[in-house]
């Protein structure tokens, strides 16, 4: 008998929960409408660490175990990429980032949309894509470092499908990498006024065995702008980036 | 009698002059073009455009045709006769420059910067909403983000393409742009600013398919006095999509430019 009753202060929470969340409901549906869910405009960041390593951030969501599935060659490449990786870096000479790594990079990036199209403009070497809404195919074999980006909503989702790439960019900073085969599909979520779940489905049959996916939230950030990020040649003849701030006002 | 009938003739006339004033202004009036709007009842600029004139990429002053390069007159519309108002060791360091081609930092895969970035005849894809103004230029991919907030420029920036705010003057969209780092050129010939560049640009839209482009440049560095360069930016075909472009990614510019790899510009 007495397992069914609760403890009375439990029940206070409970109440007092449930008076919260109906609270916060109201409210947060009063300041963030159901027809700004589709408004992705803002400036977002990655607070994790997925640029630096994909598996060490576990941002893999699939396959389960969080691991990049690489055909064993690719895997040779992955290691000899990683031992080199202070020098080879694409990003760290100046390339740009690519597609999905410019999402996760520890920079900036900012989200306008009309409604020909969600234009994406990455501080990162100043680089952007647009993601054409009309229903247009790819354009073949370009050899883009961003890919050929074309996208569709999915109720308050956009959906961004994207080929056409080079084999020029990493996955991170760790070596992982693709072949100009690369197919990404992406996701753009607004969970909440502050939040972008950002979800890619990553697909290269020359490097990997199977699709594999990343999941991770960006977080909104204000009073910020996006800054110029130009590349430099150095006293060695390399290229490196120069934001000219970290983060101004 | 005389008096009074000259003074009737007077009326008269000046009654017809009246008229024909307001006339001219009702004809003005419904002439006006009337711009595509946006929901908060600003011009909608929006679009991908294209300077189509070709020659104010080689030279803002114009110039005589010669090799492959077209001959056409100066963009320079103030002051009247079209030349720069160089300060004198100004105008020596251009002709320097014109004599050193590879010295030009868009050989270099740097951006063009403010104006000439909407000078030589490359895609530009206007984004706007009532926050901002985006300009995405195809070459060397360079982005301007212009917020219409009014909020101060950025200080101790020293950019390729500046810092911009826009703001709107009727239906011009006003910017103004500060905040250069001084290495960007104004054409191929050498035409330069330093960082005391200060630059008010006006975009207007004259037609459909026609944006006015004016840049007052101001900089007491170089120049004597500021000068305004106007061009005409024309709309794209519809459904025209900008490209990537590669520079760093690959292309080596020392084999357009032999033995500038050292250079400093």
């Amino acid at each position: 008998m007495t397992r069914f009753i609760f403890p009375a202060p439990q029940i206070r929470n409970i109440r007092c929960g449930f008076a919260l969340a109906v609270v916060l409901t109201v409210a947060s549906g009063r300041a963030w409408p159901q027809s700004a869910r589709s408004d992705l405009r803002g400036i977002w960041m990655a607070e994790n660490n997925a640029d630096a390593n994909l598996e060490r951030a576990q941002v893999i969501v699939d396959p389960p175990d969080g691991k990049i599935p690489y055909r064993p060659e690719a895997a040779a490449q992955q290691k000899h990429n990683f031992a080199n990786r202070a020098t080879v870096d694409p990003e760290k000479r100046c390339f740009q980032p690519g597609v999905p790594r410019a999402a996760y990079l520890r920079s900036p990036f900012q989200i306008f949309q009309n409604d020909r199209a969600v234009y994406i403009v990455y501080q990162d070497a100043h680089s952007y894509r647009i993601v054409y809404l009309n229903g247009s195919p790819h354009n073949e074999g370009l050899g883009y470092a961003m890919g050929d980006s074309r996208g569709h909503w999915d109720g308050n989702t956009l959906v961004a499908d994207v080929s056409s790439f080079s084999d020029a960019t990493w996955l991170d900073a760790a070596g992982d990498y693709h072949s100009d085969e690369l197919h990404v599909v992406e996701r753009y979520t607004r969970m909440n006024p502050e939040t972008l779940m950002y979800e890619a489905t990553i697909e290269d049959p020359k490097v990997f065995t199977q699709p594999w996916k990343i999941r991770m939230p960006l977080r909104l950030r204000k009073g910020i702008q996006i800054l110029e990020d130009e590349c430099e040649e150095g006293e060695n003849g390399r290229r490196h980036h120069v934001t000219l701030f970290k983060e101004a006002r | 009698m005389r008096e009074s009938e000259m003074g009737c003739a007077d009326e008269k006339h000046t009654m017809r002059f009246l008229l024909l004033l307001v006339s001219i202004a009702a004809f003005g009036q419904s002439a006006k073009f009337e711009p595509p709007r946006q929901a908060d009842g600003h011009p909608d600029l929006q679009g991908v455009w294209r300077n189509a004139s070709i020659v104010a990429a080689f030279n803002v002053e114009g110039q005589k045709a010669y090799y492959n390069e077209p001959g056409g007159s100066s963009v320079i519309v103030d002051p009247p006769d079209g030349k720069l108002p160089y300060l004198a060791a100004a105008r020596q360091q251009a002709n320097d420059n014109h004599l050193h081609g590879e010295r030009d930092p868009t050989g270099h895969c740097h951006m063009h910067g403010v104006p000439r970035s909407l000078v030589p005849p490359f895609p530009t894809e206007i984004v706007e909403d009532s926050n901002y103004v985006v300009l995405l230029s195809e070459t060397e991919h360079s982005v301007r983000i212009i917020p219409l907030d009014g909020r101060p420029h950025l200080k101790n920036y020293h950019a390729w393409a500046g810092d911009s705010r826009g703001r709107w003057d009727g239906d011009t969209l006003v910017v103004d742009v500060t905040g250069f780092n001084g290495r960007t050129w104004l054409d191929q010939s050498g035409n330069f600013v330093d960082e005391n560049e200060h630059v008010v640009e006006r975009f207007t839209m004259m037609a459909p398919d026609t944006i006015v482009y004016e840049a007052r440049v101001e900089d007491p560095t170089v120049y004597s006095r500021p000068w305004t360069l106007r061009v005409s930016l024309r709309r794209e075909p519809k459904g025209t999509e900008l490209i990537e472009y590669d520079c760093i990614e690959g292309e080596r510019d020392e084999i357009h430019f032999p033995g500038a790899a050292n250079q400093k510009h």
